[in-house]
């Protein structure tokens, strides 16, 4: 049993993992209760945050620009989940090992598990998000047929994967930089105007910035969800092959950097 | 069979003087090197060979700073090794920074079953612990309320009652474990002596030169990171005591001082 050393397989390494599910899966579910522990309304919150920013925005673009509501939403409330997914996976990743630093210095556990509690954390409220955003679709345009929302599937392990690789980078850059932590916060605001989360992308196609949106490895995400949701198809394959290389590179990038960093982590905490 | 087995084992470790680097030291180093302070590299284990095998206990006995609790991280697989290799068969349970932790938000129940899954366990196996641990720790109702609001004495009684509500096959113990009052550690010292002739190899780190000589049948005698002396308990630690007591006569009061300052 020794982990990240160089005589272990990726398979015993995912089997190292697997077997301890009890724990991390334990630690997700105190995350999450513990983030509400104490409020009146508890779980609700996951519920009613999208909401809330959701209407907000709505009334704002609706009333400002005149935006038609049934189209809207749905965009705003998808382009919502995607982000606050994609984007707390990197600014929550970059505390992951920190977080569990006396779980580090007891137990031989493989370092990969801690990613992964952020982001099956995250991953509850996305789903959470995503399933308000899929009724909101309903109701503004109506069932989108049972083989895009099928689509969703796949594209959620891409997500997962996604999460998971880019929650690992960040942790890791953070244990050896502290900076990148508050670099991130800033890197989020920047990032978010460049993504079309909640804006149209037309408007930025109709000023020549299409290229921010081709460029931005987050856009093909969005429109993984968007695409079923909004259109009503199944995601374009340029789309979808996108998305797939984008989580495979960085899983790649995730994995290699964990294999390299993983025995020497411990030092750094 | 349980065995353990260290082969020219060493460790090294890199310590920044402020431990973390910041980007721009990071960046300005690459550019400028040599201009920004040398990381400080800790030889904390060089050359140590060890073959420990099922019905022994060993003691490592040393100075502050000789490398014992490092050695014994190592021996639980925390610390990977810079060379040499480490072989282990047999289930390792380690009690050493037990206090450390909890989570502070959850409750007494939910810091069980963590730190029960932590050391492997299955849900079926923690419920069956449970209560046990609940009353050995003698918490009460207290184990309903979140452990941020416990006291330093009542936390160390639920993490000892916890880790040591297991059948280990490779013991791993730093110190004499002091906890709680009076009460709870003659019961904590029993638990220990039953964990202690219960686990197939047992492994402590010892300040305590008696105890050791109870407990133990080989002594490990480290210094600076490497192997002294390493035999029957009775003799090394013979040799041990007589070379500390030259050493006070020498009026150095903390032998190797100065490696306490480079290891801590």
């Amino acid at each position: 049993m020794i982990f990240g050393s160089e005589n272990s397989t990726l398979a015993q390494y995912l089997r190292e993992v697997w077997q301890g599910r009890f724990f991390w899966m334990s630690l997700v579910r105190m995350d999450l209760r513990s983030r509400y522990r104490g409020s009146a309304l508890g779980m609700g919150w996951s519920l009613l945050n999208p909401i809330f920013m959701t209407t907000i925005l709505c009334t704002v673009f609706s009333t400002l620009f005149g935006q038609d509501l049934h189209t809207f939403a749905p965009y705003v409330m998808t382009g919502l989940a995607v982000w606050s997914y994609l984007s707390q996976s990197m600014t929550l990743g970059c505390l992951c090992f920190h977080q569990s630093e006396a779980y580090i210095m007891q137990h031989p556990s493989p370092m990969a598990i801690y990613p992964l509690r952020v982001v099956l954390g995250n991953c509850f409220h996305f789903g959470i998000s995503l399933c308000l955003a899929i009724l909101l679709a309903l109701w503004g345009t109506g069932w989108p047929g049972f083989l895009p929302l099928l689509s969703l599937v796949p594209s959620i392990g891409l997500f997962l994967i996604f999460g998971w690789s880019l929650a690992c980078i960040f942790g890791l850059m953070t244990v050896h930089f502290r900076d990148v932590k508050h670099l991130t916060e800033v890197g989020m605001q920047v990032l978010m105007y460049l993504t079309p989360v909640w804006y149209p992308a037309k408007l930025l196609q109709e000023r020549g910035l299409g290229w921010l949106v081709q460029i931005n490895p987050l856009a093909p995400f969005l429109e993984l969800v968007r695409a079923p949701l909004l259109d009503h198809s199944v995601p374009p394959p340029l789309a979808f092959c996108s998305a797939l290389v984008v989580a495979v590179a960085s899983f790649a990038i995730a994995a290699w950097s964990l294999r390299v960093r993983e025995p020497k982590l411990i030092f750094y905490l | 069979m349980a065995s353990v087995e260290l082969n020219n084992l060493g460790l090294t470790f890199t310590v920044r003087h402020d431990k973390h680097i910041t980007l721009k030291d990071f960046l300005v180093g690459r550019i400028f090197r040599g201009f920004t302070k040398k990381p400080m590299q800790v030889r904390a284990l060089s050359g140590i060979d060890l073959r420990v095998n099922e019905g022994e206990r060993l003691g490592i006995i040393g100075h502050n700073g000789a490398g014992k609790s490092t050695l014994l991280k190592v021996l639980a697989g925390i610390y990977q090794p810079s060379e040499g290799s480490r072989q282990v068969r047999g289930r390792i349970s380690s009690l050493f920074d037990i206090a450390l932790g909890f989570e502070q938000e959850a409750n007494g129940w939910e810091n069980i079953r963590f730190r029960c899954y932590l050391q492997g366990e299955t849900p079926a196996g923690v419920k069956a612990k449970l209560r046990e641990i609940a009353e050995f720790s003698e918490l009460g109702d207290f184990l309903n309320m979140p452990v941020r609001y416990y006291s330093a004495g009542m936390r160390v009684r639920l993490a000892f009652s916890i880790a040591t509500a297991i059948d280990p096959e490779i013991l791993l113990v730093d110190e004499v474990l002091s906890a709680g009052d009076l009460a709870f550690q003659g019961k904590a010292h029993r638990r220990m002596r039953e964990m202690m002739a219960k686990a197939q190899i047992m492994i402590m780190v010892s300040h305590d030169l008696e105890a050791a000589r109870g407990v133990c049948n080989q002594v490990l005698w480290l210094e600076h990171g490497t192997v002294r002396m390493l035999g029957p308990a009775g003799q090394v630690i013979d040799a041990y005591q007589e070379w500390a007591g030259t050493a006070q006569q020498r009026g150095e009061s903390n032998p190797g001082g100065q490696v306490v300052q480079a290891a801590a």
